[in-house]
């Protein structure tokens, strides 16, 4: 067995942690408190080869791997989970379905400039009454001509408002059951697409969550992704990828948690001796070290296992289900190691709780992930 | 189109050195690093580079594991690298590092002009340029924060305790950098990736003469110890009275 990063992988987690040091660190607190996306920030990325990295050179991304890509999210997310979470979702799920499914036309128009991180991508699958049970979605195309018609409302769609390229699921053939579902991809802009405005939520305040309604969306026929009826597995698809992504992230908010929490107990005095003494604290500190050793392994490994073209789904999910988990709890201890501290806005402990509330909910819930594993297991 | 060697050293990150419990220090679970103002250098190579052409190479003396820190120093813009390496290059001294590199760059690398940082982030001895420019015999201009190449010539500002001082010099010649000359860049995904692919010269202890002797010998490293007393005084007259005495007592105040 081999433990190691490469060099390089570990050369580029390096420059990425010097990179949000510089760029992130110092917005952090005001892009979580104005729910704001900083365009800026993304420029800098972009130019980085950050938005891109296990996309090939040839369409216009880093061309390393997943495992690469999933290393600077973690550290991106150490600094910002708003910020990892959105270079997530575009790369490893919005790009990476165009990479997996797309035409060669789709790849150079669509996929380039999403690597290049010129254009923004997003899922967009979960509606009103269907989150996680994909089939009780109702959005629907219908082919007409030379256009596919697409009706329905979609919602917490993250990069909503910011995407340049969604990725739309909806039902082509309702009565074909688990292959009447497919997949499209819709500029920003077009005609009967409707972007609402940006939720206002508990954590992960800067990541950009809308509705969207498709009223007659009227896209060419050769927007497709994939083939007809292909839909479900491509959602699958990217869920097992994005679920990695948020297992990255939760991996960087415990490290975080865990770094706010060392430093802060080593420095807060209490009876005469810094709080890190006391055995109360530094068990939880000992449990926190524990468990983002254990995130970590199972995320790479995760990551690792798609880089080997081996399935991976169930790998995800573990790794998705433990992390997230791991992170509200281990958050949650942090804020309690700050005692008032930790309670004040601007308290980076304090948004990292309630960013890591997220992660048990979205691309699966903690109990969708059990499904999922137990699924696995029992068969 | 000048040709600039930018040297630089792979060193213990010092983030990550803890003290042992006996006071020593515990290096067991470090990371490496470019060489803070080494970094400057390599910007400042690339950035000559970008001015007037050339070609720019890195060039460092290490243990065979500084291999990443020449993948690492190749991001940085340089177009090839020499690696002189051995395991017995480990804790090498200055006056050591400056004859081996010299004895590298005389017969194998065309230069017009050598940067190298002010000092290194683990010893910051100073002393590698400068003893790289006697033996090269060529100028040296130290605690350089600007510099611009007029044809043959080189105009630098050097930083002084009086102000700046302004100093020319005939190229060939050797600079070393402070941290104000540039901001290093951050080495982006496909600079990293790419580096590995340049052209890396290995040159090992076997082609080199036989090296100078050590003069300096390592009895202790010991962690400079701060340890706090947890003793509070307020703004009472007794309280000040006993925080001024407490000062004499440290030695603080006489």
């Amino acid at each position: 067995m081999d433990f190691k990063l490469s060099e390089e992988q570990e050369l580029i987690r390096k420059n990425m942690r010097e990179f949000a040091e510089k760029h992130v660190d110092p917005i952090a607190v005001e892009i979580d408190e104005e729910s704001r996306h900083p365009a800026e920030l993304f420029s800098k990325l972009a130019a980085g080869g950050w938005m891109g990295i296990p996309i090939p050179v040839e369409y216009g991304g880093s061309g390393s791997d997943y495992l690469t890509h999933i290393v600077a999210v973690e550290e991106l997310s150490r600094s910002c989970a708003s910020t990892g979470f959105t270079v997530s979702i575009h790369v490893g799920i919005a790009s990476m379905l165009v990479l997996l499914f797309g035409t060669e036309d789709q790849k150079k128009n669509v996929l380039v400039p999403m690597a290049k991180g010129e254009k923004l991508g997003a899922f967009v699958l979960t509606e009103p009454g269907a989150g996680t049970d994909v089939m009780a979605a109702t959005t629907t195309a219908v082919l007409d001509g030379n256009d596919y018609v697409l009706n329905g409302t979609k919602t917490f769609t993250s990069n909503g408002p910011t995407g340049d390229f969604y990725m739309v699921f909806a039902w082509t053939d309702k009565a074909a059951g688990r292959k009447g579902m497919s997949a499209f991809i819709v500029p920003r802009g077009t005609a009967g697409l409707e972007v609402g405005t940006h939720f206002k939520k508990m954590g992960l305040r800067s990541s950009q969550t809308s509705e969207m309604v498709f009223r007659d969306c009227r896209i060419p026929k050769e927007n497709i992704l994939g083939k007809e009826g292909a839909g479900l597995v491509m959602a699958m698809t990217g869920f097992d990828h994005g679920r990695v992504g948020i297992a990255s992230q939760s991996t960087g908010i415990i490290q975080a948690a865990l770094d706010e929490s060392i430093r802060y107990s080593k420095e807060r005095v209490q009876f005469g001796q810094p709080i890190s003494r006391n055995q109360a604290i530094s068990w939880m500190i000992a449990d926190m070290a524990t468990d983002l050793q254990a995130a970590r392994f199972l995320t790479y490994h995760a990551a690792w296992m798609k880089d080997q073209g081996k399935p991976f789904s169930k790998e995800a999910a573990m790794a998705k289900l433990f992390t997230s988990e791991a992170a509200m709890r281990h958050t949650i201890k942090a804020v309690q190691i700050h005692g008032g501290y930790g309670y004040v806005k601007g308290a980076k402990v304090e948004r990292l709780m309630r960013d890591a509330k997220i992660t048990e909910i979205y691309e699966g819930t903690s109990e969708a992930q059990r499904m999922v594993i137990s699924g696995n297991v029992l068969r | 189109m000048p040709n600039v060697i930018a040297c630089f050293k792979w060193v213990v990150d010092e983030a990550y050195v803890r003290s042992g419990a006996s006071g020593d220090l515990d290096l067991s679970s470090v990371d490496y690093k470019i060489s803070d103002y080494d970094k400057n250098a390599l910007e400042e190579a690339a950035a000559v580079r970008e001015r007037s052409g050339g070609v720019v190479t890195a060039v460092t003396v290490g243990v065979p594991e500084a291999g990443k820190g020449v993948k690492d120093a190749l991001s940085r813009g340089p177009d090839k690298a020499f690696f002189i390496r051995d395991p017995a290059f480990r804790d090498l001294e200055p006056s050591q590092t400056a004859a081996i590199m010299a004895e590298v760059i005389r017969d194998r690398i065309p230069f017009d002009l050598i940067l190298c940082g002010e000092g290194s982030s683990d010893l910051y001895a100073r002393q590698v340029g400068p003893r790289l420019a006697e033996i090269l015999g060529i100028p040296c201009l130290t605690g350089v924060q600007k510099i611009t190449i007029e044809g043959t010539r080189l105009v630098a500002e050097r930083r002084t305790e009086e102000g700046v001082d302004v100093a020319e010099a005939a190229l060939p010649a050797l600079v070393t950098v402070l941290p104000d000359i540039n901001t290093p860049r951050i080495p982006g995904v496909r600079d990293t990736l790419m580096a590995s692919k340049k052209e890396t010269t290995v040159i090992g202890k076997e082609d080199l003469p036989t090296l100078p002797r050590e003069t300096m010998k390592t009895l202790s490293m010991k962690t400079a110890s701060l340890k706090r007393q947890g003793v509070r005084f307020t703004a009472e007259r007794d309280d000040v009275a006993a925080f001024v005495d407490a000062l004499v007592r440290k030695g603080v105040l006489e």
